[in-house]
C-alpha cells in the first residue's frame, strides 16, 4: 500500500513537473495560443498545396479531410514524441536533475509515464481546435454526432502507449550522446515521413513503404481517418475492415512496446555503467 | 598608451562575435546533422504530398527551394532573434554590454557566422533534395538568383537583428513565441507554395519577412513558368527598402530596448 501511494506520488508529481516544463511557467492561454498556432498553420499549408493542385472542385474535401486529420492528430506524437524524449536529456543537462529521479521512491517508468502524459492535454487541446476550425472554415465532411467513438478512442489510446514507449526508448538512447538538442524533434520527422499523416504510403519508395508498414502510427492515422470520417474516408488499406486495421494496430504495438523495452533496457544499462545519468553536458 | 579607433572595434568585434560561429560550423557533429536533416525531412515530407497529388515536377523545385531558404529562418529565429535571451540566461549579455563595443556589432557578427552556418546546411537541403528527386533549374536565371538571394539573406538578418532587441522583453514565453513563428510563417511566406495563392492581402503582410518575395524572385527566375505574386523589379526592390528598413529599426529597437532594459533591470533577468 506504501509503495502504491509512493508511485502514486511521484506520478501526480511528474505530470504536474511535465505539464509546467512544457509551458515553461507560461500562463495556460497563453501556451494554448502558441502551441495551436503551429499545427493550424501547418493543416492550411497543405490544405493551399492541396488547393493549387487540385483547385476547389466539388469532391476535394474527402481529400482535405485525410490531410486535416492526420495534422490534427500528429500533435499527439510532436508532443508525446518529441516532447518526452527531449524531457529526458534536459532533464540531465538543463535542470540537471536526472540522477534525483532516478533515486526518488518512484519508478524511473512511472516519472516518465506522468512525463509523457502531461504533454496529452496539450495535444488534445491543440488537435481539437485544428479539427473544429479546419472542419467549419473548409466544410470538411466531418459530423460529431456520427464519428465512432470507441474505435477512435482505443486506437488512440492504442497509438499513444506505442508513442510514449518507443519516446522512453528514443530519450534513453539520447542520453549516450552529449548534446542532443533537436534530436526529438528529428524522430519526431521522421516518423512524419513513414505515419501516412499527411499522404498515403504507397507513395514512398519500396523499402520505406515496407518500414511504414510496420509502424503502428500508420495504422492510428488510418482508424482516425475511418472513425471521423465513416465512408467518406480516403483509405490507405481499403482491402483491410475496421477490425483488421485495429488488429494489426494491436500487434504492432505489442512488437513495438517489446522493441522499445529491449532499447530502453541496454540503454539504461549502458548510461548507468558509463556514468551518463549525471554526466554534466555543458548545457 | 594609444586607444584603437571605434571603427576598428565595431570590426573587431563583427569578426570576434562570428568566429565562434565559423569554427562551429562543423565542430558539434550532432548540431550538423539535426540543423541539416530538420529542414531535409521537412523538404522530403512536402515533395511526397506533391507526388500524392500528382502535381507537376516544378512544384518539387518550389518545395526544395523553400526548403533550402527554410534553413535560414530557422537560424534568424534560434541563433539571432532568442540568441540575446539566451546570452541573457548564461550570463553573457551583461558582459558584453559592459564591454568597450556595441550591440549593433555583436548583432552582425552573429548574423554573419549564422549566415554561414545556414548556408553551408542549405546548400546540403538543396544538393541532396535536387539529386534524390531529379529536380532541375533553369542555369539562365542562376546568375541573378544567386544576386537576389544574397539581397534576400541580408534584409533576413537585418530583420533578425531587430526581433533579437525585440525578444529581449520576453521572459518565459520566449520559446513558445519562437516556436509559433515557424509554420505560421512558412504558410504566410509560401515555402511550399506560390505566395500569389495567398491573394494580395494575406501576400501582402506575409512579405513583411523578406523571405516571401526574395523565394518568389529566386522562383521566378530558376523555375519558368512559376505564378509570380509581383513583377520581378518590384520585388527587388521592396527587398532594397526592406534591407534599409530592419536596419535602421533594429538600431533605434537596440538603443531603446537597451536603455529600456537598464532601468527594468531586464538586462540580468535569469528565465530560462
Amino acid at each position: 500500500m506504501t509503495e502504491a501511494i509512493a508511485q502514486w506520488r511521484g506520478f501526480k508529481a511528474a505530470t504536474w513537473l511535465g505539464w509546467e516544463i512544457a509551458s515553461n511557467w507560461t500562463r495556460p492561454l497563453m501556451f494554448v495560443i502558441y502551441s495551436v498556432l503551429r499545427p493550424i498553420s501547418g493543416a492550411f499549408i497543405l490544405v493551399v498545396m492541396y488547393r493549387v493542385i487540385s483547385g476547389s472542385a466539388p469532391g476535394t474535401s474527402a481529400y482535405l479531410a485525410f490531410l486535416v486529420s492526420g495534422v490534427a492528430f500528429w500533435s499527439f506524437v510532436t508532443y508525446g514524441f518529441a516532447g518526452l524524449s527531449n524531457g529526458i536529456f534536459e532533464d540531465r543537462g538543463e535542470y540537471r536533475m536526472l540522477k534525483y529521479v532516478y533515486v526518488s521512491p518512484a519508478h524511473f517508468y512511472v516519472y516518465l509515464l506522468g512525463r509523457g502524459l502531461a504533454q496529452l492535454a496539450s495535444a488534445v487541446a491543440s488537435a481539437a481546435i485544428v479539427l473544429v476550425v479546419a472542419t467549419i472554415a473548409l466544410s470538411l465532411p466531418i459530423d460529431p454526432l456520427r464519428v465512432n467513438y470507441p474505435l477512435l478512442l482505443a486506437s488512440s489510446a492504442l497509438a499513444l502507449v506505442a508513442v510514449i514507449g518507443m519516446a522512453m526508448a528514443y530519450g534513453l538512447l539520447l542520453l549516450q550522446a552529449r548534446d542532443t538538442h533537436g534530436y526529438g524533434e528529428l524522430g519526431a520527422s521522421v516518423l512524419y515521413v513513414v505515419s501516412g499523416a499527411i499522404f498515403p504510403i504507397s507513395v514512398l519508395p519500396g523499402i520505406l513503404a515496407t518500414i511504414a508498414s510496420l509502424s503502428p502510427l500508420v495504422y492510428w492515422m488510418e482508424l482516425i481517418r475511418r472513425s471521423l470520417l465513416g465512408s467518406h474516408a480516403i483509405r490507405m488499406f481499403p482491402a483491410l475492415s475496421d477490425a483488421d486495421v485495429l488488429l494489426r494496430l494491436l500487434v504492432t504495438t505489442a512488437a513495438t512496446l517489446i522493441l522499445a523495452r529491449l532499447v530502453f533496457g541496454w540503454a539504461d544499462r549502458t548510461a548507468r555503467r558509463k556514468g551518463l545519468i549525471d554526466m554534466e553536458s555543458n548545457w | 598608451m594609444s586607444h584603437p579607433s571605434a571603427l576598428r572595434i565595431f570590426l573587431k568585434t563583427i569578426v570576434a562575435r562570428s568566429y565562434p560561429r565559423f569554427v562551429a560550423a562543423n565542430r558539434n557533429r550532432t548540431w550538423l546533422i539535426t540543423e541539416t536533416l530538420l529542414p531535409l525531412i521537412g523538404t522530403i515530407a512536402m515533395i511526397y504530398v506533391y507526388r500524392a497529388l500528382h502535381a507537376p515536377s516544378r512544384y518539387l523545385g518550389f518545395v526544395v527551394l523553400g526548403g533550402v531558404l527554410l534553413a535560414f529562418w530557422q537560424n534568424v529565429i534560434w541563433a539571432m532573434a532568442t540568441q540575446f535571451f539566451w546570452d541573457r540566461s548564461g550570463g553573457n549579455l551583461e558582459l558584453f554590454v559592459m564591454s568597450p563595443t556595441s550591440l549593433s556589432a555583436i548583432l552582425l557578427g552573429m548574423a554573419l557566422g549564422g549566415a554561414y552556418v545556414s548556408l553551408t546546411r542549405s546548400v546540403a537541403v538543396l544538393l541532396i533534395a535536387s539529386i534524390l528527386f531529379g529536380v532541375s533549374y533553369s542555369v539562365a536565371g542562376l546568375l541573378p538568383a544567386i544576386g537576389i538571394f544574397v539581397l534576400t539573406i541580408s534584409a533576413l538578418y537585418c530583420l533578425g537583428m531587430l526581433l533579437a532587441s525585440l525578444f529581449l522583453f520576453y521572459q518565459r514565453e520566449v520559446w513558445h513565441l519562437a516556436d509559433a513563428m515557424q509554420e505560421p510563417i512558412y504558410f504566410l511566406s509560401g515555402f511550399y507554395f506560390p505566395v500569389r495563392t495567398l491573394g494580395a492581402f494575406v501576400g501582402g503582410i506575409g512579405s513583411l519577412v523578406p523571405l516571401t518575395l526574395g523565394l518568389d524572385a529566386i522562383r521566378q527566375l530558376v523555375l519558368p513558368g512559376t505564378p509570380a505574386f509581383i513583377s520581378l523589379g518590384w520585388e527587388v526592390l521592396a527587398i532594397v527598402v526592406q534591407v534599409a528598413v530592419y536596419a535602421f529599426l533594429s538600431q533605434v529597437s537596440l538603443r531603446f530596448l537597451e536603455r529600456r532594459a537598464r532601468q527594468d533591470a531586464r538586462l540580468i533577468l535569469r528565465s530560462t
